[in-house]
């Protein structure tokens, strides 16, 4: 039975991953980025209809890479699973060097606002200070 | 009669301290930070590329557009384009130019326009067997459009062309994602540049500085199958895309001159008229 059991765990986790359907961890996430998103939006930021999931722990950043317009202001968002403090987003150009940014870091939330002067390619890298590895949610928005 | 500032001061801090929740949310726990370190040779090259967030919308686009003047979005218009073909490449090619229609009938305030292109975008939808994950939008675009919500209706533009992504990677049809996306792109290159054409302004013409993005947009290209990517219209596509890739790559204080924004506008415009009829 407990056989049974994990071979449908592991095939119902397989389906989420291959039809896209969010963990528990990504949901929990998700909700609480939306949270920080929706005071930016009261300020008439547009949420872009997307998400981007990953694991991150000390040490163990990821960046991924966004094309902004120059005119525009971005706030990018993120909240992990675990409810740890110290995760971080920073916004880099396109040598990767990085750019000021108005940071917000409150509870397991983070988020980076920023105008960028030129258009074109910017990374977006999400950090933790914490040592175990968490799932996060990143989320952006413009106006 | 008490003097005016007796009763106007206790009025004006009143309203300096009513801010509304979200924007006082926003701003508490916002500082700057020292700067982190530059990210290495490494860290650039892992960094992942997601084609719902690294490639922009054409509503965020314009939505910088807005900001550099008053365009004249209706002057972009373009005649309905046909939606009869049976090429499943160039089908997922005109959705995304559809959908950046879509965008351009919003900016433009045009709710009877928007209703028009939301239906030919479900109408191509349906032919690419993605109708019925996209017809709810559908409905919700008509309603949008009918009440005028222009805000809501950018929003469910891009839930709408998301959707369609999704459905088209749950039927197994990833490779027309990349093209979607081209689609929109290439629109909303023409459409910019249109503007500026007619009327020539260096703020906005900075905007089309997106050398990274082509290059994006080229590798999806370069992974296609090898029956799709010898597709005629894709191939078509990816010699264009090389053009254009030269064109939008400029350094970052270059502004581009009317007449290198006129030649962009002649590329771009081409390959939306190739996508288009399929020739």
């Amino acid at each position: 039975m407990k056989r049974l059991l994990l071979y449908l765990s592991v095939l119902l986790g397989g389906a989420a991953v291959l039809f896209g359907a969010e963990t528990n961890d990504q949901t929990k996430a998700h909700s609480d980025v939306l949270d920080l998103a929706g005071a930016f939006q009261n300020d008439g930021f547009k949420l872009r209809d997307g998400t981007w999931y990953g694991q991150v722990s000390k040490d163990h950043p990821q960046a991924m890479q966004v094309n902004l317009y120059s005119g525009n202001g971005y706030w990018f968002s993120a909240a992990n699973a675990d409810g740890s403090t110290g995760l971080a987003v920073s916004v880099f150009d396109d040598h990767g060097n990085p750019v000021e940014v108005q940071s917000y870091q409150k509870d397991n939330k983070a988020a980076a606002g920023f105008s960028p002067d030129a258009s074109g390619l910017y990374y977006v890298e999400v950090s933790s200070s914490a040592p175990a590895a968490t799932i996060f949610c990143l989320i952006y928005s413009y106006k | 009669m008490p003097p005016p500032w007796k009763w106007l001061l206790p009025s004006i801090i009143a309203i300096l301290l009513v801010e509304s929740s979200g924007a006082q949310q926003a701003r508490e726990g916002t500082s700057a930070t020292p700067a982190p370190s530059p990210l290495t040779e490494a860290q650039l090259n892992a960094a992942i590329a997601l084609d719902s967030l690294t490639v922009p919308t054409p509503g965020e686009f314009f939505k910088a557009i807005d900001k550099t003047g008053k365009p004249n979005w209706v002057s972009q218009f373009r005649p309905p384009t046909p939606i009869s073909g049976v090429n499943r490449a160039q089908m997922a090619l005109n959705l995304g130019t559809l959908i950046a229609d879509g965008y351009i009938a919003v900016e433009a305030q045009d709710g009877q326009q928007v209703k028009n292109i939301g239906r030919d975008v479900l109408a191509l939808a349906k032919k690419l067997s993605v109708s019925d994950s996209v017809l709810a939008r559908g409905k919700s675009i008509t309603q949008f459009a009918e009440d005028g919500s222009w805000d809501q209706l950018n929003e469910e533009l891009e839930a709408t062309q998301n959707e369609v992504k999704k459905a088209l990677e749950e039927n197994r049809d990833n490779d027309l994602i990349t093209l979607v996306s081209i689609g929109g792109w290439i629109r909303g290159t023409q459409v910019v540049t249109g503007l500026l054409v007619e009327s020539y302004n260096p703020e906005t013409a900075k905007l089309l500085r997106q050398p990274a993005l082509v290059g994006y947009l080229r590798g999806k290209l370069d992974q296609l199958p090898n029956k799709l990517r010898q597709d005629k219209l894709v191939v078509k596509v990816n010699a264009d895309l090389q053009n254009i890739a030269n064109l939008v790559s400029f350094p970052a204080d270059h502004v581009p001159t009317a007449n290198e924004v006129k030649t962009l506008n002649q590329a771009s415009a081409k390959l939306t008229k190739e996508i288009s009829t399929g020739e």
